[in-house]
């Protein structure tokens, strides 16, 4: 048994058990038999694991940082703007809403929701402590604590079971305008794991923008072992965001599932700015008839950063449509790999996909793989994909300089045209404004291409 | 102004440019006219900067300076253009954001301020309605979805806003129907002056009809096989390239 493992094992026999217990002590018991995800299974080919697996992990607390109180993150979020811009690590300072939007923000430190008077008062969401909840009702969350599954890119959900403190629970009823915001902070040090945890839960007939944002204070932080679980009524709407933006020695590994029932539609964002190593997965069930996802992912490798995405959609029901587009960029010494699996079960006719991946290498030293499937079980479908990677177009690159641009604006430029797939879709400006300028001061010339937009 | 001596350049390899010699002085006009795979295209980007394009020989002086130990965007900054013949899409980058960005290069350059937003806009719009290109070019990506005519417009309008000293425009004629053909030779035009010079590079002589060139040359095998006036031009549209091919054997 790895160092890693002995340690979660401890933390597990000596935790006071609470109403979860069952539930947890399934899951750790499979996490145990199973171990680590090793470079053999399926979606762990392309991470290797065992320099984490070797080190021992504390729970991490749940102490209040500074920056988590909304005072400090306003005045923080003023301080980057003036800020350099040749700062090449995001930090906790970026702000995904501008100082004037109204936003609701909900923090969790360490994975622990801070669930204090200041809590947002939103029309249409019920926001809750999801172990409350659960000793006052447990049936109405029994359903997002699946059985334990031996699927490999469910291993770390397993430990996040058995592990999580505490998570929110969020409950939205209606259609609701604010966007609302869960800042992930993550602070202490490389020896301790957070578990976050966040339920999205949509009645039918609501709709919401939830971003969520990892940031950390400081370069060490916690390994982070994240889940998200989304639920979508019948024609419930959801625009969900998750950012990584850590510093450079952040790990995250966090899994994002989504259900979704008749005529429902989520658009999700997957941004990868930050973080060391960011490993993010996606698994979303079109369960019923009309259900639509649109996943976006714009997967950033800067210096040695590591970033792994996996998406596994399935259409479990007809007329289901799914839509990916995967914009990833590696400079560098980085390694950026997104695996997109799309399942069309028996049964599901009339299902319509679309995967579409394209890299964009930035450096001889960095490294790209992509990887679309199919599965199809299903006769009357439509599924189309297509992978490319490749350099910066010389073409288009002689054209500007042939027009007096430096050739560090000209490459920027390009750059951020190729990732305007990405950008484009997403409604909430500000959350934009702040991912572009965040992802322009990892380009080169930064400064210049700040002017273009 | 630009005098080339016995450049030769190779391209994937293959020698394209065989022994070229040719000198522009300021105000003047110069077509170079030849068949397809003379060298035509490969001179200008050559002259251009293109850098997968080897020059293996020669020399290239630029109102005195070493063209050729100056970068693409150096030349062009020197007030260098080349009028694309097959100008290049950039999904995602604003076309009047790249104009004002090589502006701003040359500007700078030249140790002059950066461009006012509201100037540039202003000017842009006027050479915009000079060139009869509809509003909608500010903001569309660089020839992003543009019909071949389109394209051809905008070189010729990036060229009016730059005002270089040196234009290049290679085969900025093929593809236009004839009021765009007038249209891009008004531009071309207006453009003439005593301290600066065109170099048109074409497969016909129906441009030469309304941008009247000082000399003609006929580029074949990668060199000039003759030079005339705009008479000469003329000829060759009446007596094909055969002409001049079967002259310099006989």
């Amino acid at each position: 048994m790895s160092a890693a493992l002995r340690s979660f094992e401890t933390q597990w026999r000596t935790r006071a058990p609470d109403a979860l217990q069952p539930i947890r002590d399934a899951a750790m018991e499979r996490f145990l038999k199973l171990g680590l995800p090793s470079l053999r299974d399926e979606t762990w080919r392309y991470t290797d694991l065992r320099a984490l697996g070797a080190q021992s992990y504390r729970e991490a607390g749940c102490e209040t940082p500074i920056a988590a109180t909304p005072g400090a993150a306003a005045s923080s979020a003023a301080a980057s703007s003036a800020a350099a811009p040749s700062a090449a690590t995001p930090s906790a300072s970026l702000s995904l809403v501008s100082a004037g939007q109204h936003a609701a923000t909900l923090t969790m430190i360490n994975g622990c929701p801070v669930l204090d008077a200041d809590l947002p008062d939103i029309n249409g969401v019920e926001i809750n402590s999801i172990s409350e909840l659960y000793k006052q009702d447990s049936a109405r969350l029994r359903g997002f604590f699946e059985p334990a599954s031996d699927a490999d890119q469910r291993r770390w959900v397993l430990l996040n079971t058995a592990l999580f403190i505490d998570g929110l629970y969020l409950k939205i009823t209606q259609p609701v305008s604010t966007p609302i915001v869960i800042r992930h902070v993550s602070t202490g040090d490389g020896a301790q794991a957070a578990h976050p945890r966040v339920i999205i839960d949509a009645s039918p007939g609501a709709s919401a923008t939830v971003i969520e944002h990892h940031l950390s204070e400081g370069d060490i932080t916690p390994l982070n072992n994240s889940n998200t679980h989304i639920a979508l009524g019948k024609g419930a709407r959801l625009e969900h965001y998750r950012v990584f933006a850590s510093g450079a020695g952040a790990t995250h590994l966090d899994a994002l599932d989504i259900d979704q029932a008749q005529d429902s539609l989520c658009r999700q964002f997957t941004i990868a700015l930050g973080g060391g190593l960011v490993r993010s997965s996606l698994e979303a069930r079109l369960r019923q008839p009309g259900a639509s996802l649109e996943s976006y992912s714009l997967l950033v490798g800067h210096q040695d950063r590591h970033v792994d995405c996996v998406n596994i959609v399935t259409h479990a029901a007809p007329n289901t449509q799914s839509r990916q587009t995967a914009r990833a960029i590696a400079g560098d010494v980085s390694r950026v790999i997104f695996n997109s699996k799309v399942i069309v079960d028996a049964g599901a006719n009339g299902a319509d996909s679309k995967q579409s991946c394209r890299g964009l290498l930035l450096s001889p030293n960095a490294e790209i793989d992509t990887r679309p499937q199919l599965e199809i079980h299903a006769d009357e479908v439509k599924c189309a994909h297509g992978a490319t990677t490749g350099r910066l177009d010389p073409d288009m690159l002689f054209y500007m300089l042939s027009r007096g641009l430096d050739r560090e604006t000209a490459q920027s430029l390009l750059v951020y045209a190729f990732l305007a797939d990405v950008l484009t879709g997403m409604s909430v400006t500000s959350a934009r404004a702040a991912i572009e300028n965040a992802l322009i001061s990892q380009l080169p010339d930064s400064q210049t291409l700040r002017k273009f937009r | 102004m630009l005098k080339i001596s016995d450049l030769t350049a190779r391209v994937a390899g293959k020698e394209i440019l065989t022994g070229v010699n040719l000198t522009v002085n300021a105000g003047e006009v110069h077509a170079i006219m030849g068949p397809n795979g003379s060298g035509k295209s490969t001179l200008a980007q050559v002259l251009a900067g293109r850098e997968d394009y080897e020059v293996t020989r020669g020399s290239v002086t630029f109102e005195g300076q070493d063209l050729l130990a100056m970068r693409a965007e150096e030349r062009a900054r020197a007030g260098l253009f080349l009028g694309f013949q097959y100008p290049v899409e950039i999904p995602g980058v604003n076309n009047v954001y790249l104009l004002k960005a090589a502006l701003n290069a040359k500007r700078k350059a030249a140790g002059e301020p950066e461009v006012d937003a509201y100037e540039f806009l202003a000017l842009i719009r006027q050479k915009m309605k000079f060139m009869q290109m509809s509003e909608s070019f500010l903001t569309r990506g660089v020839n992003e979805g543009f019909s071949g005519g389109e394209k051809k417009r905008n070189e010729v309008l990036q060229m009016l806003v730059l005002e270089p000293k040196l234009a290049i425009l290679d085969e900025t004629d093929s593809g236009l129907d004839i009021d765009a053909l007038k249209v891009v030779s008004t531009g071309v035009n207006s453009l003439r002056d005593p301290a600066r010079a065109v170099v048109l590079v074409t497969h016909y002589q129906r441009l030469l009809d309304y941008v009247i060139p000082d000399q003609v040359h006929v580029l074949s095998g990668g060199r000039i096989v003759k030079s005339g006036d705009k008479s000469l031009a003329q000829e060759l549209e009446r007596r094909g390239y055969d002409w001049v091919m079967e002259a310099q054997v006989a």
